[in-house]
């Protein structure tokens, strides 16, 4: 058991026997008796410049000026301490842990599935627009303070019931050390949030950071939908995410290009000015990193849209832009049968459809049911206490 | 092709979610339910297929992708499952089914092996697939294809044969290809031949295991279904799989 054993700033440590999640890279082990921290291993003995660029990590604090709330969580998953091995060989690093359930990779948030199970009763596109100006905020402030993120993507950003997001993968961030000058690199990315010079080889950057913003903004305001999904009319037989950004292919910019999914949600369901925004990211930006709209541009339309959002009157979640006259999750429901944000009502088929002078709602009785079962939380969390 | 649902299909096994634009990540567990994996063995697959459903619908990234289909040889010949249902060979609805609402089946264990076939049949559940979900407009990874066997391929009488040499030729072409990737994996006391055969069929995926090893071996399809999405190159493949080809956990590497 002593192959568990790592060493925290000479503190010993155990790991728990089975990683919490494992890639080809590195594995995380939760900490035996601590339940706050988590010690990310890298599967092959890193290199000396790895150690160093978290030696250098330990000794910034990014992001720390800013005042937050103390409800929220900080926005990177920051080293808190190197481990080493017994004959204080390098073997990765300490962070806090941002598990589940508080913490839900952003991919949560893509399926109805999902969210209904993850985020109950407040996963609306309220809440998904606020998540995207989180996700702006955090970005620009990085960039800001010279760091690029360089891999991100819907599995290395978490989110809280809050909405606050934090970003997880710090040791691949590339920034250069004040001090020495020395460039760390980012070395990873995740093909489906990869601007083309980065799945072509080329470094990380701003700009390809921007990409990656607004291909998860894109699907955070359109309740998962990618932006470079669909199959082109004319493609070889196999044919992906990372191909049609590769060739510039998005049916927010060129529908009448590929075989569009019949679930995906129509782009209109944007504000103009973040569709705007969408369109220079996926049409021109594709190919040109400059034309790419930086983090700060996305913040200036999200917090214009974030005090007019309007709220449907007929259903429960469903929260849309005020540029919309009427609410886009109800027409589609009506159209199409799904409700976006609402899991599928029980069906009765042999119920008689109520007479109209009873509230339309079909969910009156659902809300009942909630406040009934809210009363009766509420009076055992009374007589237990 | 509604119609042809069985009546009783529960609408969230509808052929392709309706909901989600997301590229598809269809994975098959093509699983040797021949006599020689009755009793233990056989439970130990049960119970490793349970486990692994419930990790797989907690994780929210492989679920937001990774469809599952499982085939087995067995009993008297070979059969696609859709989750707990063992599909009749005549229908044509899909064995495929979203991570999220995936359910094992309960296998038992009897018969002959018809490994041959069973790789036959993934091979073809799988174009099938491709060609669904791109006329839906759908994009996929590349698809992967886990064989696990305790021993060598038979005829429908149980005899021994040497038709699985037919398939080497076109499953090397079909991973030059990159159509999906196969992982052959021999458990408990598959022999030497067995072995080769395995190697034949995935030169560079194969492994022979002590044991019933089901959790870890169900554990590196998860993690190189994750490498997948993530867009990994082939060489972090390979490292996954060593890792668990040695049996060693992650901290000892």
């Amino acid at each position: 058991m002593s192959g568990r054993t790592v060493f925290l700033d000479g503190r010993a440590v155990t790991l728990a026997e089975q990683p919490l999640k494992g890639g080809g890279q590195a594995a995380v082990f939760p900490v035996e008796g601590d339940a706050g921290i988590v010690v990310k291993i890298y599967r092959e003995t890193p290199g000396a410049d790895q150690e160093r660029r978290l030696t250098r990590m330990l000794t910034m604090s990014p992001l720390a000026a800013r005042p937050t709330d103390a409800n929220q969580p900080p926005e990177l998953a920051w080293p808190t301490a190197i481990a080493r091995g017994a004959d204080g060989e390098f073997l990765g690093y300490a962070m806090r842990r941002f598990g589940e359930p508080q913490h839900v990779q952003l991919v949560g948030l893509f399926t109805r599935v999902q969210r209904l199970k993850l985020f109950p009763g407040r996963a609306d596109w309220r809440f998904l627009l606020g998540i995207a100006w989180n996700l702006a905020f955090m970005t620009a402030r990085m960039h800001y303070d010279n760091l690029v993120i360089g891999d991100f993507s819907s599995s290395n950003v978490v989110v809280d019931a809050n909405g606050f997001v934090t970003f997880l993968d710090c040791d691949s961030i590339a920034f250069t050390d004040p001090v020495t000058g020395e460039l760390f690199p980012c070395l990873m990315h995740t093909t489906d949030y990869s601007s083309p010079e980065r799945q072509a080889g080329g470094p990380a950057t701003r700009e390809s950071d921007n990409f990656a913003l607004a291909v998860l903004i894109y699907q955070l305001l359109t309740a998962g939908n990618h932006p470079f999904g669909g199959v082109p009319h004319e493609s070889a037989s196999e044919s992906t995410v990372k191909d049609n950004i590769a060739a510039s292919i998005s049916y927010v910019v060129r529908p009448e290009m590929v075989v569009i999914p019949r679930g995906t949600v129509d782009p209109s369901v944007l504000p103009p000015e973040l569709l705007t925004l969408a369109r220079a990211a996926f049409g021109p930006g594709v190919q040109a990193p400059a034309a790419r709209p930086p983090a700060e541009a996305w913040l200036r339309a999200l917090d214009k849209e974030r005090g007019q959002v309007r709220a449907c009157t007929v259903r429960p979640l469903h929260t849309y832009g005020s540029h919309l006259p009427t609410c886009p999750w109800c027409t589609r429901a009506a159209v199409t049968g799904h409700d976006v944000f609402n899991g599928p009502r029980p069906t009765h088929a042999h119920v008689p459809v109520p007479p109209p002078d009873q509230d339309p709602s079909p969910y009156a009785a659902l809300k009942v049911l909630a406040v009934v079962m809210g009363v009766v939380l509420l009076i055992v969390l009374l007589t237990n206490l | 092709m509604h119609s042809e649902y069985p009546p009783t299909m529960p609408a969230e096994y509808a052929d392709i979610e309706f909901e989600n634009n997301a590229q598809r990540m269809p994975l098959v567990l093509c699983l040797d339910t021949s006599s020689s994996m009755a009793g233990a063995p056989i439970q130990a697959l049960n119970n490793a297929l349970a486990e692994w459903t419930r990790e797989l619908h907690d994780d929210v990234s492989l679920s937001y992708s990774v469809e599952v289909a499982v085939v087995t040889f067995g009993g008297q010949g070979v059969g696609a499952w859709r989750g707990p249902q063992l599909l009749d060979p005549r229908t044509r609805v899909s064995p495929f089914i979203p991570a999220h609402a995936f359910q094992a089946p309960q296998l038992t264990a009897a018969g002959v092996t018809l490994m041959t076939e069973a790789l036959e049949l993934s091979m073809h559940i799988v174009a099938a697939r491709k060609a669904e979900l791109r006329a839906s407009g759908l994009q996929y990874y590349r698809p992967q294809i886990c064989l696990v066997t305790d021993g060598l391929p038979t005829d429908p009488t149980g005899h021994l044969t040497d038709s699985w040499h037919r398939l080497v030729p076109v499953l090397e072409e079909e991973q030059r290809a990159r159509r999906f990737r196969l992982y052959a994996i021999g458990v408990g006391g598959i022999t030497d031949m067995g072995e080769q055969v395995l190697r034949a069929f995935a030169p560079k995926f194969n492994a022979r295991l002590q044991g019933f090893p089901f959790r870890e071996l169900l554990q590196m399809m998860s993690a190189s279904a994750n490498a997948e999405q993530k867009g990994a190159g082939d060489e972090v493949f390979e490292k996954i799989f060593s890792q668990f080809k040695t049996q060693r956990p992650a901290w000892e590497a």
